[in-house]
């Protein structure tokens, strides 16, 4: 069993306590009281859940704000090109499709990088994660393609080529 | 009333995302490209229906914590719709769930099948 640590308690209260003020909104001490008396209890049980590598990334404003920038303004465009493309496949019949699974390398170590890389291909319309395999120390994917026009480094570089790029700088 | 009018527009273009995604769900040949379809109604209809009453929310209610519940609904559909479409997706293909026109490229049947 891993041990409880410092840092993953005080990031998962943080997030804890952040969620309890969105939903209630409300600034009473009595309120707030609570809230953190609950986070801090629920932190303390499941912080060894959560955070499985270095907790300290969570508390550096830049990589921070890079990931803020990525979810702000990188995903956004790739999602809207994405759904784009697919809205036009649906209303021309369905008919302009190639699909299939294709197995592409992942250039991401840290396991939160991998698992934030994979949702965003799967949150893109046209492509979904199928499986994670490692061999020889690379990580790759199985990913179902809606349009498949290449393979292997290339089928990559056109699915996560950009949203891999974004992510880099934020875990590793 | 400009506000409105905005708020109108996005809820309208995520509507007519969400259709797209119906259309494809149905009309789709196999099980997979029909996922694909579908994760179309799940984004950008899904924001486009958010961002436009959370727009409404805050400017025309004047309500900040209907704002916020609206932008922790959108939240929790982002964050737990493609854990949702991974585990799908898997366990159809692992089950023996296969389009009727085989796919031309299928590495993952290359690796794990037979």
């Amino acid at each position: 069993m891993r041990k409880t640590t410092f840092p993953a308690v005080l990031a998962t209260f943080v997030v804890c306590f952040l969620f309890w003020v969105l939903l209630t909104w409300s600034f009473t001490v009595q309120e707030l009281a609570a809230g953190a008396v609950v986070s801090l209890a629920v932190a303390l049980f499941s912080a060894r859940f959560f955070i499985h590598e270095k907790a300290g990334w969570f508390f550096n404003p830049l990589r921070f704000l890079k990931l803020l920038g990525y979810w702000i303004f990188l995903f956004p465009v790739e999602l809207v090109k994405a759904n784009v493309d697919m809205a036009r496949r649906c209303f021309t019949g369905c008919t302009d499709i190639n699909p299939g699974i294709v197995k592409v390398p992942v250039g991401l170590k840290s396991d939160y990088g991998q698992a934030a890389l994979a949702n965003s291909i799967t949150l893109t319309p046209g492509t979904i994660t199928m499986d994670v395999a490692e061999q020889e120390g690379q990580t790759y994917y199985y990913i179902h393609w809606i349009d498949v026009t290449a393979s292997g480094e290339e089928a990559g570089e056109a699915i996560k080529g950009r949203l891999e790029k974004g992510l880099k700088g934020v875990w590793e | 009333m400009a506000v409105r009018i905005i708020a109108d527009v996005l809820i309208f273009l995520g509507a007519v995302f969400a259709t797209a995604g119906t259309i494809g769900v149905l009309r789709m040949p196999d099980t997979f490209s029909r996922m694909q379809a579908s994760t179309c109604v799940s984004t950008l209809g899904m924001l486009g229906v958010m961002l436009g009453s959370l727009l409404y929310a805050v400017c025309v209610m004047g309500s900040v914590s209907a704002a916020v519940k609206i932008g922790v609904i959108a939240l929790m559909i982002l964050v737990t719709n493609p854990i949702g479409s991974h585990a799908i997706a898997k366990g159809a293909y692992r089950h023996g769930v296969r389009p009727e026109k085989p796919m031309e490229v299928d590495d993952f049947r290359r690796d794990f099948d037979e």
